[in-house]
């Protein structure tokens, strides 16, 4: 479908640059304040008294005295609304509290447990890519029965379950095979099985939807000029089509990153991988409120961190965004 | 000069006077010629979930006990019998009223912060784990009836109780009340729970959250409990202590050899363990109350006794516990586990017979059914709720109370699951919304039934939590008891609890299933793993590697 | 018309007998699909039991057709869900005077910026896990993806010069939303929720994983894709068969979403 070229009353004229950064720097925080705002309603719905959660869980068969000391000390008898106003107060000042499960600074958990999720995400990511476009281009050379092949195998990957995919990779290749090792300790060996069982599913995705668009790029107008100019099938494809590929790819690695979030609380559960995603499930069983709220407001930021460097890479690459303001 | 397992074993064999009831696997028996390494490190992956708190004087469950045993000791231990013999208190009397107990303790031994063994130290555990601001729940119940520790002198330590307490010393040889460091006591609780100071085998080093605990030996320890033989452990440098939860990658990570020791094998992989020339079993059940089905007394359709017998009746259990637990586990027609001495077994009270359980719900007055299949009476089902806590049972257990729910329905019932995390299952029991519930109970000794069977039991701690969840109320059985709790007479206890056990079978409060699992898969080439019999978790201060 | 092709033929065909495992179960598999047999459990396949038995006994080819029902159920109404929501937003956002685009991006960021997984944690966590709660978090989590969807092809469409001309000719606001946006951002809606059909079953599998799915017992795929994972190396059966059974529902809706595609690309 063509697009009209641009008139006086649709577009307007392109920002500078301090205004496009200020007018991100406030959606960011708007975000950000969404996430806490949004967070701290959904844990208070949770059925259950913070209180206990402060002092062990339910379980814990905590006196009287105990609970009362822990509701005063956290101002839990206070009304809901001074609780919040208080709680972004604290957050403006960046003091995350204590987590109420690990009695250590909100902080120092999220600093200890970032490195290993944001590694994990980056290399599934990163390795999704290769695969996705490494499918994509093979099978969009080699004829139809490779187009089909690489259709049925991103068809499949997108269908795996993390916790599936998982254990049928330990069992094959550590139980079986015995090439790697099970669980992911300190060694870069260990970090395999968990990135690949991350970057399959998404790389079916990514796979698919390159597919689609270098199918389109390579029955577009210009490639059929550029091929009439001589050009090898290579070189077509390389130089024209892959760009246009490779566009919603990068735009969807927002979506990607959450994807990659998600599944990393699977994947560091079963491998014993210390990390965010694994800090976090436990956080929410354990009604842990100040941990989960850094820990989204964490996420939420890295994601907006992600979009932000996706939505500039898309202006790189395209050059048609460059006249729309919008984000 | 280094004994060898052999020499460990008679002596064993001489100390033990009662057929042993436990199945603490012994030392090597293979004819073990080469004698105790030192050196190396051992990686323990556990499945169970990560400690808040690594001094079990806080909160007190099973995992913390686990770590625990590594670095803090207690006042006495068990052995096999489940007689208390010394640990770090040699000697003890009675007073003849009861009221008080006298400990002389061990007089070389330090803790790793150099600080002696005496007993101010004594007092002020005691008194750490009587204080509320600490938030003992274990071992809180286990102290219960101490009031007051008076220092006789420095190696002798009175503990004064409101009421003569026959548990007393099997309640101390807990690691939830094991005797920590007066000086590291006194430090805040978030650095006391990151390294508490104790006088075991081993040393907490760091704690890699989420990740590992590192443990380091304790050069100058030497306070074994009695039964420990002559070893001259510990040999092992270091051990690390791996939070695993999927038992899948748990069990593979021992198959490859990334870790020597596991804990919560699932009975499929103890099956193919067997197999393993590579891989060894420890098979330690855990002390206190057989795992069990409780059932709500204290509202219907529980109430009748005679819907309750027919619940039993109709749940045809034998056949799932021999395929899910592929012949590893067996059935329990007890309340308590098998490895308490005082047990009692009534299996002709838990027959199969539907036609027995028809009967009893058409007695009672359910005697209409609606399109489903299940038993109306007055307009409302038979249903029971049944929640289940996907944290503490194991797949094997979720999938047995799948089959419970399908005979049951056979005859009438129906059995609602419902898996959720264990807070939520926390709340569902404390706001008494269920039928039916697994909870899982490890107290050393036959007191255990006080504290699940008593009607005192019903009131709930301020959080919620209660422990008597089939809430039986019978004056009766609290006078047993109580009574029980009091007296020292072996042959006099014994009875009384046989016939507290008696009065609880028959009254069909709970339907027995098995022994708590507790067992543990290791390397073949780890040598001296035993587990104490106190609460059963593994003791390293004698183990080595063959490598 | 292009002739049906091979792979249409292949993937309508097994749609088929999925609706049919979905609305009519008894018809091919006429056992129960609850009944236990304790002594018969982790056979593997075999003429008895073409796929093998669970650990209950119970036959896995039996509880895998009556479990289309409520394994494609949950994906349907997920996506639907999700569908749904993200058209709003998305045409709000598109269509809408610019607060109204303001306000629902930054609640669709919000959304996005929540890994789905926790939102599912979340919702399920105050609402008590079950087939229900399992579709509404799996809804709510999707719903973000097609919003952004919608408001993009909304918003290159309201550029368009059919959306300025029906504006210039006087027609309405639904008028425009019906004739232009919706049929334009219909199709690839449509693919994206075929897709998504199958990614709702992932989902609600992972969701059994962690204990917040559907009650036992419950013939589920993910869930008995769950239970048999305990058991993945010694009876490979447990998961194989459910584990395909997913698979073979995300392809044949996926394939069959990209032919329509494809065809109407065609025309």
């Amino acid at each position: 479908m063509t697009i009209v070229a641009a008139s006086p009353t649709t577009t307007r004229p392109r920002a500078s640059a301090t205004q496009w950064v200020l007018a991100r720097l406030g959606g960011l925080v708007v975000v950000l304040w969404a996430a806490a705002t949004l967070t701290f309603f959904a844990l208070r719905l949770i059925p259950g008294d913070p209180a206990e959660a402060l002092l062990g869980g339910p379980g814990s068969q905590a006196s009287e005295e105990a609970l009362e000391t822990a509701r005063r000390e956290f101002g839990l008898d206070q009304p809901l609304l001074v609780q919040y106003i208080a709680q972004l107060g604290r957050y403006v000042t960046l003091d995350f509290g204590t987590s109420y499960s690990l009695k250590q600074p909100v902080s120092t958990v999220i600093a200890e447990q970032l490195g290993g999720t944001l590694v994990l995400a980056a290399l599934a990511l990163a390795l999704a890519w290769v695969l996705a476009l490494g499918v994509a281009v093979w099978s969009a050379q080699s004829g139809r029965v490779a187009a089909a092949l690489g259709s049925a195998l991103e068809v499949i990957a997108v269908a795996l379950p993390h916790f599936w995919l998982a254990s049928s990779l330990v069992l094959l290749f550590s139980t079986t095979l015995g090439w790697l090792p099970p669980l992911s300790g300190r060694s870069p060996a260990g970090l395999i099985l968990p990135v690949v069982t991350l970057a399959i599913p998404l790389a079916g995705f990514l796979g698919q939807v390159m597919r689609e668009s270098l199918l389109d790029a390579l029955s577009s107008p210009f490639v059929l000029s550029a091929r009439t100019r001589g050009e090898t099938s290579a070189g077509v494809i390389w130089r024209h089509a892959l760009r246009h590929a490779a566009l919603p790819a990068i735009g969807l690695s927002g979506w990607a990153f959450g994807n990659l979030v998600s599944g990393a609380v699977v994947v560091e559960t079963i491998f014993a991988r210390p990390g965010l995603g694994r800090t976090l499930l436990s956080a929410v069983q354990a009604r842990d409120v100040p941990l989960v709220t850094g820990i989204v407001l964490v996420v939420a930021l890295a994601y907006s961190v992600v979009t932000t460097l996706t939505d500039v890479l898309d202006r790189a690459a395209d050059p048609r965004l460059r006249t729309v303001v919008e984000a | 000069m280094h004994l060898h397992a052999r020499h460990t074993l008679a002596l064993a064999v001489l100390g033990v006077s009662a057929l042993t009831l436990t199945a603490c696997a012994p030392a090597e028996t293979s004819g073990g010629s080469t004698s105790p390494v030192s050196g190396g490190t051992l990686t323990y992956a556990t499945g169970d979930a990560e400690p808040t708190c690594l001094d079990p004087h806080v909160g007190g469950n099973y995992p913390q006990a686990l770590v625990a045993t590594q670095y803090l000791e207690s006042l006495v231990s068990l052995d096999d019998t489940g007689t208390a013999i010394p640990w770090l208190a040699e000697s003890w009397t009675e007073s003849d009223d009861g009221l008080s107990w006298e400990f002389t303790l061990r007089d070389d031994v330090e803790f790793t912060d150099g600080t002696p063994l005496t007993s101010a130290a004594i007092a002020a555990n005691v008194a750490h784990v009587q204080d509320p601001a600490t938030g003992s729940s274990t071992g809180y119940l286990a102290l219960g009836k101490v009031t007051g520790v008076d220092e006789v002198s420095d190696s002798v330590v009175r503990l004064n109780l409101s009421s003569p307490d026959s548990a007393l010393l099997e309640s101390l040889s807990q690691p939830w009340v094991a005797i920590q460091s007066p000086v590291a006591l006194e430090r805040d609780q978030e650095t006391n729970c990151e390294s508490p100071v104790g006088t075991g085998p081993f040393v907490v080093t760091a704690w890699d959250r989420q990740n590992s605990i590192t443990l380091d030996r304790n050069e100058n320890y030497n306070s074994a409990p009695a039964d420990a033989g002559e070893g001259d452990g510990p040999y092992l440098d270091q051990i690390v202590w791996r939070f695993v939860p999927d038992s899948a990658t748990r069990y593979a990570a021992l198959a490859s050899g990334e870790v020597d020791v596991i804990d919560n094998a699932q009975p499929d992989t103890l099956v193919a363990a067997e197999k393993d020339n590579a891989l060894d079993e420890l098979d330690a059940p855990r002390p206190g109350a057989s795992n069990r089905i409780e059932l709500n007394s204290g509202k219907a359709p529980f109430d009748d006794v005679r819907v309750r017998e027919a619940f039993a009746r109709s749940a045809a259990v034998n056949d799932g516990i021999a395929s899910l637990f592929f012949g590893t586990a067996d059935r329990s027609y007890s309340a308590l586990s098998s490895v308490e001495a005082l047990g009692l077994s009534d299996e002709d009270l838990f027959t199969f017979d539907a036609d027995a359980a028809n009967d009893l719900l058409d007695e009672a007055g359910w005697t209409e059914r609606n399109a489903d299949g299940i038993r109306t009476k007055d307009g409302s089902t038979l249903t029971l709720t049944f929640p289940v806590s996907t944290n503490q049972s194991i797949p094997a257990e979720q999938s047995l109370f799948e089959q419970i729910q399908a005979t049951t329905k056979e005859v009438g019932f129906d059995v609602v699951l419902e898996p959720m995390d264990l807070s939520s299952w926390y709340t569902a029991l404390a706001a008494d919304d269920y039928d039916l519930v697994s909870a899982p109970y490890t107290k050393v000794g036959p007191d255990v039934l006080r504290i699940l069977y008593h009607s005192d039991g019903i009131t709930p701690a301020p959080s919620g939590y209660f422990a008597n969840h089939s809430k039986v109320n019978i004056p009766e059985l609290d006078d047993l008891l109580t009574q029980a709790s009091q007296v020292t007479d072996v042959a006099e206890r014994t009875e009384l609890y046989a016939d507290a056990q008696q009065i609880i079978l028959d009254g069909y409060y709970i339907v027995p299933l098995f022994d708590q699992q507790n067992h543990y898969l290791y390397r073949s080439d780890v040598k001296g793993l035993r587990a104490i019999p106190t609460v059963y978790t593994p003791t390293f201060a004698e183990a080595w590697l063959d490598r | 018309m292009r002739r049906i092709s091979v792979v249409e033929a292949v993937s309508g065909a097994v749609l088929l007998l999925l609706l049919v495992a979905a609305f009519a179960p008894q018809i091919l598999a006429p056992q129960n699909p609850l009944a236990i047999d304790p002594l018969a459990s982790f056979q593997p396949p075999s003429w008895a039991h073409p796929l093998g038995t669970d650990e209950s006994g119970r036959d896995l080819y039996t509880r895998i057709v009556h479990g289309a029902a409520p394994s494609l159920l949950i994906g349907v109404l997920a996506t639907v869900l999700g569908v749904g929501l993200g058209v709003i937003l998305g045409v709000a956002g598109g269509l809408g005077p610019r607060w109204l685009d303001t306000t629902s991006t930054r609640l669709v960021e919000v959304l996005f910026a929540f890994p789905g997984l926790l939102l599912a944690l979340l919702f399920i966590a105050i609402a008590g896990p079950g087939p229900v709660t399992s579709t509404v978090a799996v809804g709510l989590a999707t719903a973000p993806g097609y919003a952004r969807l919608v408001r993009s092809q909304a918003l290159s469409v309201r550029r368009s010069g059919y959306v300025e001309a029906a504006v210039v000719l006087g027609r309405g606001w639904w008028s425009r939303l019906g004739r232009h946006v919706l049929p334009n951002v219909g199709t690839t809606l449509f693919v994206l929720a075929t897709l998504g059909v199958g990614q709702s079953i992932v989902w609600a599998s992972s969701l059994s994983y962690l204990g917040l799915g559907v009650s036992p017992p419950a013939a589920e795929w993910g869930a008995m894709l769950n239970s048999g994972r305990t058991y993945i190396s010694s009876f490979w059966w447990m998961t194989f068969f459910p584990g395909l059974a997913i698979v073979l529902s995300a392809a044949s809706t996926t394939l069959l979403g990209r032919s329509l595609q494809s065809r109407g690309r065609a025309r």
